[in-house]
């Protein structure tokens, strides 16, 4: 009772790529007769061959064969006298014909071995890539739980079954499951942990729960047993079932080889020496920015001091040595604010602080925080009414917009014009910088983004880390924003443009709109 | 003019020692700490005007100095701070910080903070309700505002806005705050509408609304009136 079904579906895939290859001769056949009426065809044997290797390649080697057999009936029946009957006059017809059967073979064959590598190419292409995602994702991981999940991800993506990874101390005890989210059915659970104290009789056996049958696997590194796996095998009985455990079984060599071959052990090692190194150099992130930022305080605070004490203020030197002190702070601080903002970014990212921002506000305040740089342009505002409000984080985008105009007084003549503007565009809300500066050449447009980049043109007279824009970049796209620079070329100015999406607000129905 | 005692909270003595000759230099007393338990000994020894509180102390985070100077004293805080700590400033102003200037600082800026920060919250005379801000004056006792001696238009909660800010003239007010004042506390997140109120009120008490001189956006915080 329990193998009918699976007699049933193996018939069943066996007859309908025939039915499907002897409807393809039966298609060729019409045609050829059709063709046959205008044209009265001589050799239309070799015309089969077509059905014949597009079942080969397309459905295997039986329906290819069957393809072969109906052409040579068909050819046989309707084109060689006498014609509708399988008899055939011709003694060339009569060669020809088994000749067609042996190519048909010979050639259907090949395509069906051709078809086969082509899968096998793929399957080892696409494990490869599996893999190569998966030792990434271990190199990546902090803990010893990132790392099994890795694990359980894998296989599950490969073995293509629900299955839960136990961790297990090297006392014998297991510790959380995985995925943490689904519950484990009790029978697994119990199992599991008679597996990992050594209690289960026959270890590879498989168990009932919940009307499933269940795998249950120890997976060993070079030290030993780090986890246990419990496969869902499904209610599948007798042999199909045993076909799947068999290849869970094959599935789980070849992983728990790659998996030795990784060392886990020493990775869930690593795991934990990397993320005390991340706390390290936040702390030293932490601890820099206060050590270089403390001098930085003292330095501009006492230069201010000194031109505004009333012996000293009087004095247009002293007041001017004063500005220069500041300048000077302002650029150095900017620096270092700059190299605390990319080891942030590489580091941990960047955490959005999002909230609904009124556009000029974020153009006023990077205006604001650069007066002294832009001092010495005419700044231009063109802020368009009522533009819609974005979500975003007003900070991260007022540094982003920030550096731009940084590099826009940088790289253009004092007196020159900066304009800033804001502007609806469609569902965006585009920000931009146009300066009248020493523009773009070549690849600099793309090139500009990167860490580190700096022109070549002016590398020598603009001071610069280099990273400004690489930041502006960062914080926008981290805003689901765009950014991009156009110029028309050298000495003819530059636009950058941050383009901001826009999003329906979904706010309760407050008392604003009617008041007032 | 400036006759009060400073207490200046910094482990840096190079900045105790700038702060204490540019306040001097204003006609201050200058009391310093070094770290939190100086500066709360002192606070509580000598009890000062205003404290100026560096946030990056050894011994004890800013957050809990300021929560534990209010708890039994009114003096006006300004915490030193530095950048991209946004929510830290919001969270400090809603413990009763009233104002905080971001590290590296000019002094002029410092004082004028200082100065603000020394005025009493409200008007002390109730016979004079009236709060300027440049050409703006609004009184806070009918409820009107006028602009440039010209009487303007405000509907509730644009007038409720900008009577928040008033009381806090010159001082940083967080959107939080204002939202509880004007919408009450269940809608301390729906900052939107205030943007929209903000939005209509620049409108009409502004020459340029989109470069606005009274009614100021502190980034990511809240809103002060100019002074």
């Amino acid at each position: 009772m329990a193998r009918q079904p699976t007699l049933w579906v193996r018939a069943r895939d066996l007859a309908v790529p025939i039915l499907a290859s002897l409807a393809l001769v039966a298609a060729t056949t019409v045609g050829l007769l059709i063709l046959d009426y205008f044209f009265a065809l001589r050799h239309v044997t070799l015309v089969y061959l077509v059905p014949v290797i597009v079942a080969a390649t397309r459905l295997g080697i039986v329906p290819a064969v069957a393809a072969a057999i109906a052409g040579v009936g068909a050819t046989a029946f309707f084109f060689y006298p006498p014609i509708y009957s399988f008899l055939v006059d011709d003694p060339q017809h009569l060669i020809e014909l088994p000749l067609f059967v042996f190519v048909a073979i010979v050639t259907g064959h090949l395509a069906t071995n051709l078809r086969r590598q082509a899968e096998i190419a793929r399957r080892r292409e696409n494990e490869v890539q599996e893999l190569y995602a998966f030792s990434r994702r271990l190199a990546a991981a902090h803990t010893a739980g990132d790392i099994c999940n890795a694990i359980r991800e894998h296989l599950a993506s490969i073995i293509g079954r629900r299955m839960f990874l136990f961790e297990t101390a090297p006392g014998g005890e297991t510790r959380g499951s995985l995925p943490d989210r689904e519950p484990v059915p009790d029978t697994v659970r119990r199992e599991i942990e008679a597996l990992a104290a050594g209690r289960r009789r026959s270890p590879e056996q498989s168990f009932i729960a919940e009307g499933h049958d269940w795998l249950i696997r120890p997976l060993s590194g070079k030290r030993g047993t780090f986890a246990i796996l419990a496969v869902d095998v499904g209610q599948h009985a007798g042999g199909a079932a045993d076909v799947i455990k068999q290849r869970v079984d094959a599935v789980l060599r070849d992983a728990t080889a790659t998996l030795e071959q990784l060392d886990l052990d020493q990775a869930i090692g690593e795991a934990r020496v990397r993320s005390e190194t991340e706390a390290l150099r936040d702390a030293l992130i932490g601890s820099v920015s206060h050590q270089l930022r403390t001098p930085l305080a003292s330095i501009l605070g006492t230069a201010t001091v000194i031109s505004q004490a009333p012996a000293n203020s009087s004095d247009p030197r002293l007041t001017s040595l004063a500005n220069i002190l500041r300048t000077e702070v302002d650029r150095l601080n900017g620096d270092v604010q700059d190299l605390l903002d990319a080891a942030l970014i590489s580091s941990e990212g960047i955490r959005l602080d999002a909230e609904w921002v009124e556009p000029a506000d974020i153009i006023n305040a990077a205006v604001e925080r650069r007066q002294r740089l832009l001092a010495r342009h005419r700044v231009v505002l063109q802020v368009a009414d009522d533009l819609p409000f974005v979500y975003a984080d007003p900070i991260l985008l007022e540094q982003a917009l920030g550096q731009v105009i940084d590099n826009a007084a940088k790289y253009s003549q004092p007196d020159s014009t900066v304009t800033l503007a804001a502007r609806a565009d469609g569902d965006t809300v585009v920000l931009s910088v146009a300066d009248e500066g020493i523009g773009l050449v070549g690849d600099e447009r793309t090139r500009l983004w990167e860490r580190f980049f700096r022109g070549d043109r002016h590398a020598s007279n603009v001071t610069g880390s280099g990273l400004g824009l690489w930041i502006a970049k960062s914080f926008v796209t981290a805003n689901a924003g765009d950014i991009d620079a156009a110029s028309e070329g050298a000495d003819r100015g530059t636009v950058v443009s941050i383009r901001l999406r826009v999003t329906e607000p979904a706010t309760p129905d407050l008392e604003v709109a009617h008041d007032g | 003019m400036g006759d009060g005692t400073i207490l200046v909270i910094d482990d840096e003595p190079h900045v105790r020692q700038f702060l204490r000759a540019a306040f001097e230099f204003e006609g201050f007393t200058v009391q310093e700490a070094a770290d939190a338990n100086e500066g709360m000994r002192s606070a509580t020894l000598k009890p000062p005007d205003l404290v100026i509180l560096d946030l990056g102390l050894p011994d004890r985070d800013g957050a809990s100095i300021v929560e534990r100077l209010r708890t039994w004293s009114n003096v006006p805080i300004i915490v030193l701070t530095v950048r991209t700590r946004e929510r830290e400033k919001v969270r400090l102003l809603e413990l009763g910080a009233d104002d905080y200037v971001v590290k590296p600082f000019g002094i002029a800026e410092l004082v004028a903070r200082a100065r603000v920060a020394l005025r009493p919250r409200s008007p002390k005379s109730p016979g004079d309700p009236v709060i300027k801000a440049g050409p703006l004056e609004i009184n806070l006792v009918n409820r009107s505002a006028t602009l440039g001696g010209r009487r303007i238009a405000l509907g509730p909660k644009e007038y409720l806005v900008l009577h928040v800010l008033a009381q806090q003239a010159g001082r940083v007010v967080t959107r939080q705050h204002l939202m509880k004042q004007v919408w009450g506390g269940s809608h301390a997140d729906d900052t939107h509408y205030l943007r929209i109120v903000v939005r209509n009120l620049r409108k009409k008490i502004e020459a340029d609304p989109t470069r606005p001189r009274i009614l100021l956006t502190e980034l990511g915080v809240g809103y002060r009136l100019a002074q």
